[in-house]
Order: structure tokens, then sequence, then C-alpha cells
């Protein structure tokens, strides 16, 4: 066993991990959202374009990506959040659909169907430090007041309400912070990749950020990383004894996970309580019918 | 003018196809709950299996195309029972049929790319009559004509089926409360396996007829045909039959148009544009009032 092509798995599983933290912090708030890859397309792509011919400093680079993640998702959340549950996590699809439209078309700025090729900036170690920097600001949410307030109305936006949290606005600011987080690994997927196109980010993508975050358990920000490392190491483990064939055997563990783990592999309330606690989105139907 | 009304007849015919995979996929979500990202590739399945059927058992194009429906309609019932019905036991919700439905995506689109070996294929030449009407300046071939006769056929076929027989309302009625359907004498269990199978089967048809038209079956066909009928599900409004045409026809008219008289490289931007559009205006489709589903 090489470790070259493991170092290189775990970069990946780490920048998928920002992607999965973005998920996670807009499904904290009980928002089902996909867009984290189009809040990192906008980044990587503003972070290539505003570079020009000569490449900013990634520092730098990460803190536009962040910025730019940030408004879109500001802009996104004032037409989204009003939506009830269906409907916003449609709306983040279509949003995911259209955004690669753009960049198509938008060939000056984005290099259109061809992409752009870049050269690499970061280190390993750098996507440790940002994704520990991220996670610890997670850290710190989760035990203040706004932490409280954000798992108040996820679990029933009605009772919150009552108890003078406003729903709307915690669930603007973790889609505001969603998009920050999403922005910085868009910028460190593109670094990573040494390319950035149309398809970079898209509802594939997309589709197993959410998936990751499911598997590696949606209470706990801990869980967004298990599942993205978990996600992205899985095939390539697998594929030292398959040939073919590690896409289906993702997809299998997707639904076995599902089906008999479904509040995932890191679970804070199984730990705390010992007992089944409702799986997620359980809630939904009633806010649905609401 | 002779120019639009060939590009509105040509929007019809793509619309058409949209709109029949529409049904199926609006059916679902509407009756049980389930945004199925999986359902694209049901249309694919569908059409790889009439494909095999016609070029590699030398089917004629019809049973080959029964074959390929019922086929797709029993995957149908079978990913419906291996990812849905564990989690309709324990009443998941929204997010939980959305993962398992994923990872059905992923394990039949990396099939459906085995089993073609990752290229693209077609249906013999001769499979299917190739005729040319000219209607005055208007040249309609017969796949288009079709395809519009078959999606129109099919939807009206459904609404009244869904609207006016008694296994419809026993679908209807599962569909609002499983529960409440079962004490009134509707097993809920026969209800789902036929809403399964319709869905996936005319998912199939839409695939084979979208194979057809274009020339092109690859492992990426429903993909398409599941973005765009997603899109028209939206339009048109989810729970009703109609909404899931005329989104489609919608759809189809406003992609081949936009594509003639705006841009061609926005004609997907116009498809999507629409369809948030619809999402943060009208989230309830054109057929809103018409709602019997819970969504």
């Amino acid at each position: 066993m090489r470790l070259a092509p493991w170092l290189s798995t775990f970069e990946f599983g780490l920048v998928h991990a920002l992607f999965a933290l973005s998920t996670f912090a807009a499904l904290w708030s009980g928002v089902l959202s996909l867009a984290a890859v189009s809040f990192g397309a906008v980044a990587g792509f503003g972070y290539v374009a505003m570079s020009g011919d000569g490449q900013m400093p990634l520092v730098l680079g990460l803190l536009v990506g962040a910025g730019l993640g940030g408004a879109i998702a500001f802009v996104c959340a004032m037409a989204f959040l009003r939506l009830s549950s269906h409907y916003l996590a449609m709306a983040t699809i279509a949003l995911v659909l259209i955004t690669r439209v753009f960049v198509i078309n938008l060939g000056d700025l984005t290099g259109g169907a061809s992409g752009t090729s870049l050269t690499r900036q970061s280190e390993w170690w750098w996507l440790v430090i940002v994704v520990a920097l991220v996670a610890y600001v997670f850290e710190r949410l989760r035990s203040s007041r706004f932490g409280l307030a954000v798992e108040c109305v996820r679990e029933d936006p009605d009772v919150a309400a009552s108890l003078g949290i406003d729903p709307r606005h915690i669930q603007r600011i973790s889609f505001v912070l969603s998009g920050a987080i999403g922005g910085v690994g868009g910028v460190l997927f593109a670094d990573l990749l040494r390319y950035i196109g149309p398809n970079t980010y898209y509802v594939d993508l997309a589709f197993v950020m959410l998936a990751s975050v499911v598997l590696g358990g949606a209470y706990h920000w801990a869980g967004a990383i298990a599942g993205a490392l978990i996600f992205t190491a899985l095939p390539e483990l697998l594929g030292e004894f398959l040939d073919r064939g590690q896409d289906i055997a993702n997809g299998v563990i997707l639904i076995v996970i599902m089906l008999y783990l479904p509040r995932g592999v890191i679970d804070p309330a199984r730990r705390r309580r010992g007992v089944a606690a409702p799986p997620p989105g359980a809630g939904d139907r009633a806010e649905v019918a609401a | 003018m002779d120019l639009f009304l060939q590009q509105l007849f040509n929007g019809l015919a793509l619309g058409a196809t949209y709109g029949m995979f529409a049904l199926g996929f609006g059916l679902v979500f509407a009756t049980m709950g389930i945004l199925n990202v999986a359902h694209g590739t049901f249309a694919t399945w569908g059409a790889l299996i009439a494909l095999y059927a016609v070029a590699g058992m030398g089917l004629p194009f019809i049973p080959g195309l029964i074959l390929g429906v019922v086929g797709a309609g029993l995957l149908g019932v079978l990913v419906d029972q291996i990812a849905f019905e564990p989690l309709r036991r324990r009443d998941a919700g929204l997010l939980g049929p959305i993962i398992t439905s994923i990872g059905m995506w992923i394990i039949l689109g990396a099939l459906a790319q085995i089993a073609t070996n990752s290229t693209a294929r077609r249906f013999p030449i001769g499979t299917f009559p190739e005729r040319l009407f000219e209607i005055g300046p208007l040249r309609l071939e017969l796949v288009q004509i079709v395809n519009i006769a078959v999606a129109l056929a099919l939807a009206i076929t459904l609404y009244l089926f869904m609207e006016r027989s008694r296994f419809g309302s026993a679908i209807r009625a599962v569909g609002f409360d499983a529960n409440s359907a079962a004490i009134s004498g509707v097993n809920p269990r026969i209800v789902i396996y036929v809403t399964a199978f319709l869905a996936s089967a005319v998912a199939a048809i839409a695939g084979i007829l979208s194979g057809l038209a274009t020339n092109n079956v690859s492992f990426t066909l429903g993909e398409g045909l599941l973005l765009k009928g997603f899109a028209a599900v939206v339009v048109g409004g989810f729970g009703d039959v109609r909404g899931a045409m005329v989104g489609g026809m919608i759809i189809g008219v406003s992609e081949v148009l936009g594509a003639q008289y705006i841009s061609n490289s926005f004609r997907d931007a116009i498809t999507f544009g629409l369809l948030l559009l619809f999402l943060v205006l009208r989230p309830r489709g054109i057929f809103s009032e018409l709602q019997y589903s819970r969504a």
C-alpha cells in the first residue's frame, strides 16, 4: 500500500468535508439545502476571475471566497427561505442547475465549457488547518446561545417562535454561514484540482455531499467531517479489491446506512441517552402540512 | 412565421417527452411524498432493455417497447421495496427517501454505464418507420407526431384513471393518509406497488421515445429527462396530471423557441430560470388549486 495516493484521498476528503460542513450549516437549522456546491462555484470562479493572469495569494483567495459565498447565500436566503421544506430543497437544486449554465455561458469570466487550469498553492496541512478552524467555529457556536436557538428552530420552528426566536432570522444566518464555508470549500477545491470547469460543482457532487452529511450524522458537525472522509475514502479502499463498481458499493452503503443507522455514524443523542431518537427529518411532514 | 410554427411544433414534440416523464415523477411525489432522484434511471433502463430486445434479440419494435416498459416498471417496484418501504414504515419524512434514492441513482446509473460500456448507441435503422409529413410549410416527422399523440393519450388516460376510477381514488387516499385509507378498506401495499409500477413504466415510455427521437440511447439518457421533467413538474404543479403535461410542453416550447430567438447557448438557462421563477413566485405551479397531494 503506497502512501501518496492516500494523501491525495485525504486531501479530497478534507475539501469534501468543507462542502459537507456547508450543507450541515443549513441542515442544522432545518433547511435542506443542496446549494453548497453553488456557493463553492461562485467563490471558485470569483477567485479565478479576480486572479487574472497571475494568481492571488491563497489566503486572500479564501477570504474572497468566503465573502462571495456568504453574499450569494444571503441573496438566496432572501428569495428561498419563505418556501416550505420540499420547495426550498428543490429551489436549491434549481440553483445548482442554473449555476452550471451561467458558468458555461459567461466564458470571459469563467473559461466557459473548457474551464481554466490553475497552479496549486495549498499543502495538505493548509486543508487540515482550514477544516479545523471551521470545526472550531461550529464547536463554539454549538455551546452558545445561537447554537441553542438553532437547534430549537430545527426541532420545532413554532416553539422557537413562541420563545422569542425568529426562525427565519436564525435560518438566514445559518444559510449565510453555509455560503461562507461553501465558498472556502469552492476555492480550495479548485486549487486542489488545479482546474475549474462547469462540471466541477454540479448536482452529482451536491448529492454526494448531502449524502455524506447524513451518513456521518446530521446532528453534530463532526458527523459532516466523518461522513465526507468516509465517503471519499471508501471507493479507494474498495478499489484495492474491486476492479470496477466502487460507485455501486457507495450506493449500497448509502442505502444500508440510511436504513439501519438513520441518524448517522456520529450521533450525540445516542451517546447522551442511549436510546433511539427519531430519524432526521421525521418532523418535516408535520411542518409541510402546517 | 413558418419558422415559428415549425419550431413551435418541435417544441411541443420535445415537451411531450418531458411531460410524459414528468407524469410518473410527479405521481410519485404527489402520492408518496418522495422526491425520487433515481426516477431518471428508470427511463434509461427502459430504453436499454428495449434496445437490447430490438438490437440484441431481433424483436420488432412494439414487443421490445413492451419488454422495456414492463422491465422498468418492475425495476420501479423493486427500488421502492428496497429503498423506500422500510423508511415508509418508520415515517422518515423528506430527507430519508432522498438519500436512499440518491443511493439507487448511483447504483443504477453505474450499472447502466457498465452495461453500455459508456458508449452511446441507437435503435437500429428501420426499427421505427421514418416518415416525413409535409403540411403546408411544416415538416412533421412521424416520431414527433407519435411522441405528442402518445403523451396526450397517456396524460388523458392517467388523468381519468386518477380522478374517475375507484383505484385512482384509492391511490389519492393512500397519498393523503395511508392509515385512514387502510381503515376504509384500501390495501395500501397494493396501491403502492401499482403506483411505483405505473410511474416507472411511464418513465420508460418517455425514455424509449426520446431515444428514438434523438437517435441516441446512452447511460445518461435519464439524467436529462430527470432535470427537465423536474422543471416540468414544478412549473405545472405537483399532484396534477394535467400540470405535468402542460409544464412539460411549456418547458419544451420555451427551450426550442428560446434557442431559436434568444440564444442557443442559454437554452438551459431559460428552462431552469423558469423553474426557479416558478419556485419562488408560484411554488405550487399552474394547477395549484386542484391539489390532492400532501406536499
